[in-house]
């Protein structure tokens, strides 16, 4: 049996397995097909193959970082959750998926990204208490930039003021979107019969960041939440194909202690440790150097002894020691 | 919308000088462009409102969110399928109040994939096709203008197409693999249609007329290679559509 897959993803949090929907999506489908692969989560995109995450690298050492594109390869490989789906479900999985991408997004992107408290509250946040030193500084921003010019070119707008005008225009799209996800769910566990499709993992992965994340402007979360039948399928998908994240999101960690209940997550900063070294670090050398510099520390270099020359050198021998 | 214009909207009639403006038809209209044109014409003729089809250089620049087509009704412009159903929904037309909600939602979604792989497919290879660019889209889109504005905004209009193209995830796709997704989505069309004559039952929609548009469309045009037309092709239920509904609501005007 050929080696397992390596996935290259985002960290979760917030009881998810990741942050990232595109990631969430990949992790959900390999989940309900029933692939193995080996999870390697990080929050450093350049330490990816592809810079960019989710990457999946296959045993042909490609990379492939669209969650369509690596769920054509698992399929190739026959892990396919779409296998007990009719031709009209299959048809109907494409169309919703399109539905979810069309109208959904742009208001992903408006609410983690563009929303101003949003943004700099939580996603901001995360990113940078997550990425490592100096990534942190500059990455957030780079990364908002290029979801703007996404939310941009996705519109088709030349010109994209975060305003009430957009606002309204977006969660209209994208609360009609959520009550026709909500209709055609109905009260089924699943979208199509008893086992997760495609689609499934898609709706799931859109979906679970909004219901899970605290976000102070969350207009498009009331609505979700008042969804009963999304909710529930989101918390259902959670308990049964990702145990382990769900509790952990409780706030039950066996090897630290409780989080506080509210205001938790922004205290807890990853690699403390190695954060609290490495400014030490950089505040010793800072000491040093301007010290150095201006001359309140110097370092001098005392002439040693040099040992005896073997042959005696013409110079040095007349005013030296007299050797003979 | 505000109520006042709701209820401007409401109270007035469908006018009979109503236009609908386009590119050029025999020079300067691209195949997306006239896809949705003649998606927004097979609608308005199933409703049975009347318009009239009005060719101008600078009809894009003239729409109001830059796209085409627009109709322009009494005192109001109004652009793009979706838009142009919700206000003819306002004026009482509609095709789709016999649906029920899942229906809807189907239709909806269904919608939705079609302007996501069929247009979106149409654009690529329009203007991500190096050979199609520089052959067919180029010259077309900037015959009114005279050099060298019609190099700048034909390359800007390429240039932008792309830009968007990487945006929504398609710029790493091969020609091949974009003909692959046309025909998934035409084998979802197919499947839904099945053996029915309209995607619901006997009545028309909006969906029926979307996915004439574009069918039809790409049927007829003339582009470097057949390869788009022949995946088409492969699917009989589709044809009998496209043929059905030129023959019920186009055949007028050459007779």
């Amino acid at each position: 049996m050929a080696a397992p897959d390596e996935l290259f993803c985002w960290e979760g949090d917030w009881g998810l397995p990741s942050v990232s929907t595109d990631c969430l999506v990949v992790l959900a489908y390999a989940q309900f097909a029933g692939a193995p692969l080996k999870l390697k989560k990080m929050s450093n995109p350049w330490r990816s193959p592809s810079g960019l995450l989710p990457t999946l690298r296959t045993n042909q050492k490609e990379n492939l970082t669209r969650p369509s594109d690596i769920i054509i390869h698992l399929r190739k490989q026959k892990y396919n959750a779409d296998l007990d789906l009719s031709a009209k479900e299959g048809a109907d999985s494409l169309a919703f998926i399109s539905l979810l991408e069309e109208k959904l997004k742009p208001a992903l992107i408006y609410t983690f990204w563009v929303e101003p408290k949003n943004y700099v509250d939580v996603t901001r946040r995360w990113y940078a208490d997550h990425m490592p030193f100096p990534l942190n500084f500059f990455l957030p921003g780079q990364m908002q930039r290029g979801q703007l010019e996404r939310l941009r070119l996705l519109r088709g707008d030349e010109s994209l003021e975060s305003g009430e005008e957009l606002e309204k225009e977006l969660y209209r799209d994208a609360t009609e979107c959520l009550n026709l996800l909500s209709q055609r769910l109905g009260s089924h566990k699943f979208f199509f019969g008893d086992t997760p499709s495609s689609l499934d993992a898609f709706v799931f992965g859109h979906l679970a960041p909004v219901l899970r994340s605290k976000l102070p402007n969350g207009k498009l979360q009331q609505h979700l939440k008042t969804l009963e039948n999304l909710s529930s399928f989101c918390s259902n998908v959670l308990l049964l194909y990702f145990p382990r994240d769900g509790r952990e999101g409780g706030g039950l960690k066996a090897s630290s202690p409780p989080p506080p209940p509210e205001g938790g997550d922004f205290d807890h900063v990853p690699n403390k440790r190695r954060k609290q070294v490495l400014s030490a670090l950089a505040a010793l050398g800072a000491m040093l150097s301007y010290a150095l510099l201006t001359g309140m520390v110097s370092i001098q270099q005392e002439a040693l002894e040099e040992p005896p020359d073997p042959e005696p050198i013409g110079g040095e021998g007349e005013a030296g020691e007299e050797i003979h | 919308m505000s109520i006042k214009l709701f209820i401007t909207l409401v109270s007035t009639p469908w006018p009979e000088s109503a236009t609908l403006y386009q590119p050029l038809k025999e020079d300067q209209i691209l195949l997306s462009d006239c896809a949705s044109s003649l998606a927004v014409q097979a609608y308005l003729r199933m409703c049975g409102l009347p318009v009239q089809v009005v060719c101008r250089a600078n009809a894009e620049y003239m729409s109001p969110s830059g796209k085409i087509p627009f109709i322009h009704v009494g005192n109001q412009v109004v652009s793009e399928l979706g838009p142009i159903v919700q206000f003819t929904k306002a004026k009482g037309n509609s095709l789709s109040d016999g649906l029920d909600d899942i229906q809807r939602a189907e239709m909806k979604a269904y919608m939705e994939l079609v302007n996501n792989m069929l247009l979106t497919a149409e654009l690529y290879i329009q203007w991500c096709d190096d050979a199609t660019a520089a052959e067919i889209s180029r010259p077309r889109y900037s015959s009114p203008y005279s050099w060298p504005l019609s190099n700048i905004l034909a390359y800007q209009k390429q240039w932008e197409v792309r830009r968007k193209m990487n945006a929504v995830g398609w710029g790493g796709k091969t020609l091949e693999q974009v003909y692959e997704d046309v025909n998934q989505c035409c084998q979802a069309l197919s499947q839904r249609l099945g053996t029915q004559p309209y995607f619901f039952n006997k009545q028309p929609t909006e969906l029926d007329a979307l996915v004439f548009g574009h069918l039809f469309t790409i049927l007829t045009t003339r582009l470097t290679s057949t390869e788009l037309a022949e995946r088409i092709k492969s699917y009989s239920n589709l044809l009998s559509f496209c043929r059905r509904i030129e023959q019920t609501y186009f055949e007028d005007k050459s007779s």
